[in-house]
């Protein structure tokens, strides 16, 4: 029998008590799997700590369902519906677009065309595999083709048009470029001749099979196993396309290229791929301006926002000229949704106490067993406890099945130690179905801007270690604070980013206080409002994380498994968005860092990202300023100066990501650093946005803003933030099985935000005078 | 006070500035590479229509040329890929125009030789090339159906185009008979068998009445020549004309065996038998087909043989002509239609104009089919990729004697390096590589071992970052079997979807232990290179 395998993951990430759900389940080595419904209260395996905990629970779904291996359609493309069959273009025919190729010579490529690859029928337009523009004709017995004399460059644009007179079967390839000094990786400098005509007779006319979908960046193909899906994917960007019925001229492909509508007569589609945008975003639809109304549907979300052919560096976002922005890119690994069948639906339990669940599924016996956590968070029905529980799924979203330790050069510099796989990432690596992350690069190095959760993330599971860390990384890391709130017996209620950003400072308006994940980085705009307005009006919030409110992204409201990020000039950025596609599709915003859009995280919770490092973690020392009355009460109980030299993630409490106090990017100016953390290792640099003038000495033993800073203010009506600053915090509570100092600050602080009024301290607000 | 230079200055040393080109174990010679072109090449087509035409009833266009980039200059260029159809028709022409021009009759007889025994040998050249058996019945073939043609046309008066259609008949009978033990023999007794085949076929004509025992000879056979144009010059030119389309055809079915279908089967076949038998290709099947075709075109040769010369004689069948044509092949070199035309227009050359020589002239021959056999692996065609492998190896060969692993990049090297960068990369790496030699100590070793995590020395952490900045492929890593018990030391691929390999089949209890032990593998490395 071949080794199980269990891969899966559930339709929803936020669901309410008696909500249904659905869990979708990929199987190798078993015809069913085993379901149990559990509540997920610890996820670290560290001897060192209260190990992996889980609760069953009593479940409709529980016991064994039938389940199969899945597949998932890989590569973004456009589908255009054609149900008349208008583009089983019976004669002469003229196929044009606009392209930039990201990787020409990666294997055969169709930028456009209604191909079967089973059958070898239809026609298509694309790359070959030696990365020259084609055309190919095929009757089901012959494919032919004319080809382009020259390779084509990456990252240039050009204009690509194939033509084919079915009364002489001759066909022509019509290649030129079309840069100007902004648009390609290269200028008028290089000595490049681009342009490429070439005719030929072909031996075959097109046969059509009768239902072959018309695709833009790729080609049908169909096996047993399968059904039909698409291959031949594109990489690259396309703008403007369209199909003709008639042989176009070279004066009428010349005036195309420059910029015309094509002529009115035999115009099949014309794909306009600037229309439709608005102020607010750009969908997935793309309009056929022509007579039937062919319009295109994106798959797997090609990239839109970006810069068309036509770009003229000057106009550097798409709400101020859509017309130079019709550049859509496609991947061949691009994955949005797995879109497998659901192995499981049943209602959630009524009764269910919100929390932090999975549906754990098993099969097989010692030697060859495999499980799998399919998590997801209940809220409850109406909300029941005074502490919220935040889980940032927006950052696990951004860093779901990340390939950064295995892929990235520079991995292994940044956390200074070798990265440590398991078994679960080498199966997502081998596993391009499951897709990439935003820290990952597509195949031609451009970055992932989307993620989604509809596909399995083995990196969002309890006992995860992220290879590059060897740490809980994310939702597993959370999982402490999760075992810390349960521990000391506090009544909370878990909520997801995907609830805040939903009902804004609706959602958090009801609790006493708001407990934030270790590493809470990704957020959006309506999240970022929300997290303000709550503490303007009296909210209090614990920002545990380290390198929280950092990056700038968006959600559609009516998909909102689906994040958009793009990484831009700044910032610690595994990738780097190209010059003009600094916005966001999802809703036309500047992305980026929070920070460069004039909302540093200090404005917010007092301290924002200074440094990172996976090597040590440190403890924190007291300040002078904790020892006035106004915030002494933190420290009640807690003996020494030196608070968290113990803990889960690498020794110590303020580690892994730290952040700091900054009057100059909107500390409110009476936080008070309550402790600091000091001796961290050069293998804690200084943060890239922080440097104008790179010079020697930025590392954690020479820089003095290297350091976690233990923050405390307060906000309008009796709210306040108190701030720890370090992913390492949450990992350190667990500790002792919570009887160690950081969970006593912890406890202290929690105490003191669940009572109404005034908080502790208020009354020490007099100008000192001091004899001492 | 203390002299400057007692003045303790710390150990550091700038990598940069350690390198000492004098103290290299093997010192690169930078030596000026380039070269000019002397060839014309194609210019490429840009804005103008490229009309690419086809041969009627085939894919190939009239030339394969490869469209590019010079990677120097940028500039559009064409490369003819293959220019073998631009020396065949300067050749073919030059066969067609040189002999008759000459005014020269009996170079037009040895032309006219050479034209049919250059068809017999591409015919030939597809049996032992294409179909890869090692036959030398060839001239029995030609023989036994000149000799057939010729005893029916002297005696039922058979016209001269019934002799080529009835060769072609008795060629393919012969084939028959001779493609059975084919499949059975190893090819040295296949060899041999066909070898007695033809001495059988000597003597039999040699001592049959029929077959003219007495005259020596069967004569009197008609002939294509016109009777007006008998004995005349005429008739020599018509009958080169005649010999040299013979030839053309010749090739022609050389081109549609060997290029197509049949061809294409058997050199895919050659590459792993077992495999082609696998997936359905009728080995032996094909070798037959083309045995059989072969046999007919030497039939139809053996036709127009008998009717060239009115007639034919048993020195067809002699061992000394079969071998004086086994030289031509040889020389030429297997498997080249080129190779059977050219060798056989040498040695038909060297027999027929240095007569005077006498026997001497086939020692020459035999010398030069000696060489051929002994310094070359393919003929006279195969002599230009010989070249290029032996030209091949010797660069390799040199560079390895020139350079040092991972060293710096030699001028003759960095002409294949497309990305510049990488370069000065290998130049760099190579630079603290040999500094960061002098900084392992058993100390340092010790100190990794004690803390292999956050602050080290200045030494360690120099080395440290080294080791992590390096290129993923190969990269150590560990993989936890079962985290905080059990680990393993991997190797990363560096390729998305290929997964990591583990280096050995130790386990260790701790990570730290992993750690370490990464890291020692690391440091050998190094200490090796």
């Amino acid at each position: 029998m071949s080794r199980i395998k269990i891969f899966g993951y559930a339709d929803r990430i936020s669901a309410r008590p008696g909500d249904p759900i659905e869990i979708m389940v990929s199987a190798e080595g078993t015809d069913a799997v085993q379901a149990q419904l559990v509540r997920l209260i610890h996820g670290d395996e560290n001897p060192a700590g209260p190990g992996f905990v889980e609760r069953e629970v009593a479940w409709l779904g529980n016991g064994w369902h039938a389940a199969r291996k899945q597949y998932a359609q890989l590569g973004s493309f456009l589908r255009v519906p054609d149900p008349e069959g208008r583009l089983a273009l019976p004669g002469s025919f003229t196929l044009h677009a606009f392209i930039h190729p990201g990787l020409p010579a990666a294997g055969r490529q169709t930028v456009m065309g209604r191909w079967c690859m089973e059958t070898a029928t239809g026609y298509g337009l694309g790359i070959n595999a030696e990365g020259h523009a084609e055309l190919w004709i095929g009757d089901g017995a012959t494919v032919d083709y004319v080809a382009a004399e020259v390779p084509l460059f990456a990252h240039c644009w050009y204009f690509v048009a194939a033509t084919y007179d079915a009364s002489s079967r001759m066909a022509t390839l019509y290649q030129e470029a079309v840069i100007n000094r902004y648009n390609s990786l290269l200028g008028h400098v290089a000595p490049i001749d681009y342009g490429s005509h070439v005719s030929l007779r072909l031996r075959v006319q097109p046969r059509h099979g009768a239902d072959i979908p018309f695709l833009i960046a790729g080609a049908s193909d169909r096996n047993e196993a399968r059904g039909r899906f698409v291959a031949q994917c594109y990489n690259g960007k396309i703008d403007r396309c369209g199909v003709h019925a008639r042989v176009l001229s070279r004066a009428e492909l010349d005036a195309l290229r420059g910029g015309a509508e094509p002529p009115a007569d035999a115009v099949v589609a014309r794909w306009d791929t600037t229309r439709g945008y608005t102020d607010r975003g750009i969908g997935d639809l793309v309009e056929d301006t022509g007579p039937h109304g062919l319009h295109g549907r994106g798959f797997n979300r090609p990239v839109r926002a970006m810069t068309g052919w036509n770009w003229n560096g000057r106009d550097d976002n798409f709400r101020l000229a859509p017309e130079q922005y019709g550049g859509i890119e496609f991947h061949e690994d691009a994955l949005i949704d797995c879109q497998w069948q659901p192995t499981l639906t049943a209602a959630l339990p009524e009764d269910l106490r919100s929390g932090v669940y999975a549906v754990r599924l098993r099969a097989g016996e010692a030697g060859n067993a495999a499980e799998e956590h399919v998590v997801f968070f209940v809220r409850p029905r109406a909300p029941a406890g005074r502490i919220c529980m935040l889980m940032p799924t927006s950052s696990y979203l951004a860093y779901a099945n990340e390939h950064l330790s295995f892929d990235a050069p520079i991995a292994q510099v940044i956390t200074a130690h070798s990265i440590i796989v398991a078994e679960p990432d080498i199966e997502m690596y081998k596993n391009r179905e499951f897709g990439l992350s935003t820290y990952d690069l597509h195949a031609d190095g451009a970055g992932v801007c989307y993620s989604s959760y509809r596909r399995p993330i083995v990196n969002m599971r309890p006992r995860h270690r992220m290879p590059a860390t060897g740490l809980p990384w994310q939702f597993p890391a959370d999982l402490s604070i999760v075992y810390w709130l349960e521990k000391m017996g506090y009544d909370y209620d878990v909520l997801t980013d995907e609830d805040l950003h939903r009902d804004g400072a609706t959602a958090l308006q009801p609790y006493r206080m708001v407990i934030n994940g270790t590493h809470a980085e990704y957020y959006s705009e309506r999240m970022l409002d929300a997290t303000e307005d709550y503490l303007a009006r009296g909210g209090r919030v614990l920002y545990l994380s380290g390198n929280g409110y950092y990056w700038v992204c968006a959600y559609r409201d009516e998909e909102p498994w689906v994040m958009e990020v793009r990484k831009l000039d700044s910032g610690s950025r595994a990738w780097q968005a190209r010059p003009g596609e600094h916005y966001l599709a999802t809703t036309g915003e500047r992305s980026g860092l929070w920070r460069n859009r004039g909302r540093p995280p200090q404005k917010v919770v007092g301290t924002g990202f200074t440094s990172e490092g996976m090597d040590e973690s440190r403890p924190y020392r007291r300040m002078p300023d904790s020892y006035h009355r106004s915030v002494a009460w933190i420290f009640e109980g807690v003996e020494g100066e030196t608070i968290g030299d113990f803990g889960l993630a690498l020794g110590g409490a303020a580690g892994v990501e730290i952040d700091r106090y900054d009057l100059s990017l909107g500390t409110p100016p009476h936080a008070r650093i309550l402790a600091s953390s000091e001796g961290h290792s050069d293998n804690y640099p200084k943060v890239a946005e922080e440097i104008m003038y790179n010079f020697p000495g930025m590392g954690g033993t020479q820089d003095p803003q290297i350091r976690a800073d233990m923050v405390y203010f307060t906000t309008p009506n009796h709210g306040a933030v108190f701030a720890p600053s370090s992913i390492a915090w949450g990992q350190a509570l667990p500790c002792n099985d919570c009887d160690n100092n950081v969970s006593r600050v912890m406890k202290n602080v929690v105490e003191a935000f669940l009572k109404e009024g005034p908080l502790p301290g208020g009354a020490w607000i007099a100008e000192e005078k001091h004899w001492q | 006070m203390s002299a400057p230079e007692d003045t303790p200055v710390g150990g550091w040393r700038n990598p940069q500035l350690e390198h000492d080109p004098a103290r290299a174990k093997v010192r690169p010679v930078l030596s000026a590479v380039g070269r000019r072109r002397w060839w014309f090449k194609l210019k490429g087509g840009g804005d103008r229509l490229w009309r690419r035409v086809r041969y009627p009833f085939t894919r190939r266009t009239v030339l394969r040329i490869r469209g590019e980039y010079n990677p120097k200059t940028l500039a559009r260029e064409r490369t003819v890929v293959d220019k073998r159809p631009i020396w065949w028709l300067i050749g073919l022409t030059l066969l067609a125009v040189l002999p008759p021009l000459s005014g020269n009759t009996s170079l037009l007889s040895a032309a006219t030789i050479f034209a049919i025994y250059a068809s017999i040998n591409l015919v030939w050249m597809l049996i032992i090339g294409t179909a890869g058996i090692f036959s030398l019945a060839t001239l029995a073939v030609v023989g036994a159906s000149a000799y057939g043609a010729a005893w029916l046309s002297i005696q039922h008066g058979l016209p001269w185009w019934g002799m080529i259609s009835t060769g072609a008949g008795l060629g393919l009978a012969f084939g028959v008979i001779v493609a059975l033990p084919a499949i059975r023999l190893e090819g040295f007794y296949y060899a041999l068998l066909t070898l007695g085949l033809v001495e059988l076929c000597r003597v039999y004509v040699v001592q049959s009445k029929v077959f003219g025992s007495a005259t020596g000879g069967l004569y009197g056979a008609d002939t294509y020549v016109p009777e007006a144009l008998q004995d005349s010059d005429g008739a020599v030119l018509l009958g080169y004309a005649a010999a040299f389309v013979m030839l053309l055809a010749m090739l022609g079915l050389y081109r549609l065996v060997n290029g197509q279908r049949l061809g294409r089967l058997l050199r895919t076949a050659r590459e792993d038998e077992a495999f082609a038998e696998a997936v359905g290709i009728g080995y032996d099947r094909a070798r037959v087909q083309v045995f059989l075709i072969s046999s007919v075109a030497l039939g139809a040769i053996g036709g127009f043989y008998a009717s060239h010369f009115k007639g034919v004689s048993p020195s067809i069948f002699s061992t000394d002509q079969l071998l004086l044509m086994l030289a031509m092949i040889v020389i030429g070199g297997i498997g080249t239609a080129e190779g059977a035309v050219v060798g056989t227009l040498i040695v038909v050359l060297l027999d027929k104009l240095l007569i005077e020589w006498g026997p001497m002239r086939l020692v020459l021959i035999g010398l030069i089919m000696l060489g051929t056999v002994l310094f070359t692996r393919g003929g006279l065609f195969g002599i230009k990729s010989q070249f290029r492998a032996w030209r091949e190896r010797r660069k390799s060969e040199r560079r390895a004697a020139r350079t040092e692993k991972g060293g710096e990049v030699v001028p003759e090297e960095a002409t294949d390096i497309h990305d510049k960068q990488a370069i000065y990369y290998r130049r760099q790496d190579k630079l603290i590589r040999d500094y960061l030699r002098t900084l392992v100590t058993d100390e340092l070793i010790e100190e990794h071992r004690r803390k292999p995590l956050g602050q080290h020395s200045e030494a360690l952490e120099r080395v440290l970052n080294y080791f992590r900045r390096g290129p993923v492929p190969d990269k150590y890593a560990v993989m936890a079997i079962k985290p905080f018990e059990a680990y393993r030391v991997v190797a990363l691929a560096g390729r998305r979807g290929v997964p990591p390999r583990l280096v050995d089949d130790r386990v260790y209890p701790t990570l730290e232990e992993a750690y370490h032990a990464v890291f020692l593998r690391r440091v050998n490395d190094l200490l090796e290179s």
